[in-house]
């Protein structure tokens, strides 16, 4: 049994002893666990994007030959958390004539859509916050919410640069989600689930990842997934050199922080889905089996790397236009694909026929 | 068939030069960085450095090197010198009065090139020279008051004393 | 009912699917115009239907400053013109002086103020590729552009003190002579930064969202560039050869050996590439003069007051980083010039961004305006 489950079990059975002090009843009611889970959750993943928004402080300055914060905190790791005090006591500025009600309920869309998508993400053997075994489908589903958030910011702000914000976004999340799809299912005709945990395990079983026999795939998904969650080069909806702010133009204080943090989410949640299906989820590189470190401790290891690259991405490319971005979409990533898919059915099929 | 060899070379080359391009940008993050920290770390500035204007008063004489000729004044693009002389009892003439708005002052080193007297120049000590309040960039002889340091005995300069507000 | 509604509409005029166009400010604040410049861009979807820039924000009439001024004094204000290259302007104000009140200069100084006028092409084209990517979405090169350009602004700074208002070049020479190890630095620096040329080529150059944001965006052929005014690289990124250091050379650049970098796309990538080219053709040119440049004076002696004859004038035109740069002044006898008119070509270029960017998209203003090199503070003057 891996550390982190352990974790969890711990925090389970402190909670227990919590309830039979309270005098509750024993077993811990569904919903009530449910809520703590969720917290929990959304403390660590908080906790993890005010290290990730540091980190890409520091890589796009070192990238840039610059320090990066170093003031607040050691290596200005509390640069973030200052920041969103900063977010969260700043004045809610608004627009006069905004539409109010989906003026207000637009980040609180956007955000708890990426956010519930963290549920099914495998963090461990067994370790998931609720395992489903359509996992794929799910945090497709899911995630693709984000965009009536960002279309519903954009109508109601009351403003022209936040509307083609909105439309824009809209019209690349929309054409970005079929490779995204694409790109997940040769995979998941290889292991026949859709259990992100068992894609997981048939790697570990199977001894290789599929990022070796999918390199394809792996590609395509990266790129997809870095448009889906708007990040450069494919950040076309806030476009800061054209459109000023886009979609949250608009918005400060913190319903801008919860833009903020859906972004990261999503960047999260995407290379999450990329290590589990493509670089083998928690085994450990096959030269390094002998350490004894839980299997999360690699989890994380290959999303940071991961979401590395995507920053690496957002500091050197410039930025796509909108109409080619849709053709870079239609006529590249989704053609390519599909002749995954059929190379991967080829390869399934005369494989199988060998056996 | 040539379209799709064209279709699939493009793409490859793409990536190629994708990869170039992000080759530049990891391998800079592995260098040290260019960056200065400037309240800790200054840079040096170099001698001809225009940066301040200071009025040498001779220390031996008790007095300023300036006569009050007035050629400053006119130098200026900018009219930011303002000075008034008087005759002394012994027939020369002395500067009484002296004045350099820095807030209209452009540095562009007209007056001090102007200056036959050895009474203006520049010195490439300071150049923190913000203030909160606009009228304290107005600065007479009293705040310009700088002694050319021998170098010799290479005393402490009186540099940073308190700019005096009018 | 639904009769009554369809009878209202004219079939034929197609209002059914017709889109309104609205229009949007681009600026006066905004990120991507630098400085303030407005544009007002009438948008049909993503589509641009029209631009029109409107200036004026960074008025500051120069040009009757200049006229209350006395000669000298001018040169001042010359900075202030094009303050990303602040020695062009330096230079084009005092050759008309010269040129007004014949004042011969020691060739010494020509070689000073070539190779100064050389390193700060460099260093306004640094700031232009920094811009440019900015625009099109990559910050990078704007923080590499930067870091080279401060390496240009120390050579400037050890020489004449400054680093953005030189007020270097004057009227008969130059302010002071270079300090001796400034040959050496100098060319320290040309080795160093000829081989970050060929990074910032790497990084954007052939990257394949570089070239589909630029290549074919804001094309225009030779003929209409002419008839536009467009001056210095943004038109010889058309093809045509336009350079004022080899059709009428000034100072010593008819003894250098150096070669017009024309590009014959006609689109921003063109453009782009032009500078990037040229970047290398300074090197080679500051080379040059760092080698003929001998021992002399600096400044040429002047009478105390200068004072241009009255109704003489006098123009003169040089290849600044943006392009041609005119300086016109009459003199009437007093110590102050009676007009003195900028040709900057800030303006010219600025002057065509509608042609070039109408039928495109919003993000390709974007390209057009950083590819063109507009700086402001020349275009209101």
């Amino acid at each position: 049994m891996s550390g982190s489950l352990k974790l969890l079990k711990l925090i389970n059975v402190i909670l227990e002893h919590v309830y039979k002090f309270l005098g509750l009843t024993n077993p811990i009611p569904e919903v009530i666990n449910a809520f703590i889970t969720a917290a929990i959750s959304f403390a660590v993943i908080s906790v993890f994007v005010m290290f990730l928004v540091w980190m890409e402080r520091k890589v796009s300055a070192h990238m840039q030959s610059r320090i990066g914060p170093n003031r607040v905190g050691p290596f200005g790791l509390l640069q973030t958390l200052a920041d969103a005090i900063k977010l969260t006591t700043k004045e809610n500025m608004e627009p006069q004539k905004r539409d109010k009600i989906p003026y207000f309920i637009a980040p609180i869309i956007a955000f708890v859509a990426t956010f519930m998508g963290v549920v099914v993400i495998p963090l461990d053997k067994g370790v998931t916050i609720q395992n489903l075994n359509i996992g794929v489908l799910y945090i497709i589903a899911i995630t693709s919410f984000t965009v009536i958030g960002i279309l519903t910011a954009g109508w109601s702000s009351n403003n022209k640069f936040s509307l083609i914000g909105g439309f824009r976004s809209a019209a690349q999340i929309i054409s970005y989600e079929i490779p995204l799809v694409l790109s997940l299912v040769p995979v998941i005709m290889i292991t026949g689930t859709l259990d992100l945990q068992k894609i997981v395990e048939y790697q570990a079983h199977a001894g290789y990842w599929f990022v070796g026999p999918q390199i394809i795939g792996f590609l395509v998904f990266l790129t997809a997934s870095t448009a889906e969650s708007n990040r450069a080069p494919f950040d076309i909806p806030e476009a800061e050199s054209e459109l000023t702010g886009g979609f949250h133009t608009e918005y400060s204080g913190i319903k801008f922080a919860m833009f903020f943090l859906g972004e990261y989410i999503s960047i999260i949640i995407g290379s999450s889905v990329a290590v589990s299906v493509f670089l083998g989820g928690w085994i450990a590189p096959a030269f390094m089996n002998f350490l004894p470190v839980p299997g999360f401790f690699w989890f994380v290891i290959k999303v940071l790397l991961v979401i590395y690259l995507i920053m690496a991405f957002r500091w050197t490319f410039p930025r796509l236009r909108v109409d080619q971005l849709m053709d870079f979409g239609w006529k590249i990533l989704i053609p390519i694909a599909i002749l995954n898919i059929f190379l991967t059915g080829l390869w399934i099929l005369w494989f199988s026929k060998g056996v | 068939m040539k379209k799709i060899v064209t279709y699939f070379k493009d793409i490859i080359v793409g990536l190629v030069n994708l990869i170039l391009g992000m080759s530049v940008t990891i391998k800079y993050f592995f260098k040290k960085t260019n960056t200065q920290q400037y309240p800790e770390e200054k840079l040096p500035l170099p001698d001809r450095s225009r940066s301040l204007i200071k009025l040498i008063y001779d220390q031996e004489k008790e007095e300023f090197n300036c006569v009050a000729c007035m050629m400053c004044q006119k130098a200026c693009p900018n009219n930011c010198i303002k000075l008034e002389g008087a005759r002394m009892p012994d027939g020369k003439r002395k500067m009484i009065n002296f004045k350099l708005d820095f807030s209209t002052c452009i540095f562009c080193g007209y007056c001090v090139e102007a200056c036959g007297f050895d009474a203006l120049t520049f010195i490439p000590e300071d150049y923190e020279n913000s203030v909160y309040q606009r009228g304290s960039l107005l600065h007479d002889e009293h705040a310009l008051k700088w002694v050319r340091p021998t170098v010799a005995s290479n005393p402490p300069r009186e540099l940073n004393q308190s700019t005096q507000v009018i | 009912m639904t009769d009554l509604l369809l009878s209202q509409i004219d079939i034929n005029s197609n209002s059914l699917t017709e889109t309104d166009e609205y229009i949007v400010n681009l600026g006066p604040q905004h990120p991507a115009t630098h400085g303030v410049l407005r544009l007002v861009v009438k948008l049909d979807g993503e589509v641009v239907k029209e631009t029109m820039p409107v200036l004026g924000y960074l008025h500051r009439s120069i040009e009757k400053i200049c006229e209350n001024r006395t000669y000298p004094q001018c040169i001042t204000y010359t900075d202030r013109v094009d303050y990303a290259s602040a020695m062009s302007a330096n230079l084009a104000y005092a050759m008309a002086a010269e040129k007004l009140l014949n004042i011969e200069i020691p060739p010494r100084a020509q070689w000073l103020r070539m190779i100064f006028v050389e390193l700060q092409r460099i260093a306004s084209h640094l700031l232009w590729l920094g811009a440019f990517a900015g625009d099109l979405g990559a910050f990078t090169p704007f923080l590499y552009g930067l870091r080279e350009r401060e390496r240009v602004l120390d050579l400037f700074e050890m020489t004449c003190g400054q680093r953005l208002t030189y007020n270097y070049i004057r009227i008969g020479g130059v302010m002071i002579d270079v300090l001796p190890e400034f040959v050496e630095k100098c060319r320290l620096f040309l080795d160093y930064f000829f081989k970050k040329v060929d990074e910032y080529e790497e990084l954007l150059t052939y990257n394949p969202i570089f070239l589909e944001r630029t290549k074919g965006v804001g094309f225009i052929t030779p003929e209409e560039a002419i008839n536009w005014g467009l001056a210095g690289p943004s038109l010889r990124g058309s093809g045509v050869s336009c350079d004022i250091r080899k059709q009428q050379p000034y100072l010593f650049y008819d003894q250098i050996d150096f070669k017009e970098e024309i590009s014959y796309g006609g689109d921003c990538w063109s453009r782009y590439k032009v500078r990037m080219n040229e970047m290398r053709q300074c090197v080679s040119i500051i080379r040059q003069c760092l080698d003929h440049m001998g021992p002399g004076a600096v400044e040429a002696k002047l009478p105390p007051v200068l004072k241009g004859p009255n109704g003489q004038e006098a123009y003169s035109r040089i290849e600044s980083s943006r392009g041609e740069m005119g300086v016109y002044l009459v003199g009437n006898g007093t110590p102050k010039p009676w007009k003195c008119k900028f040709r900057c070509a800030s303006f010219n270029n600025l002057s065509v961004i509608d042609k070039l960017t109408r039928g495109w998209k919003v993000a390709d203003i974007m390209a057009v305006l950083g590819s063109l090199d507009i700086i402001i503070p020349e275009v209101d003057r």
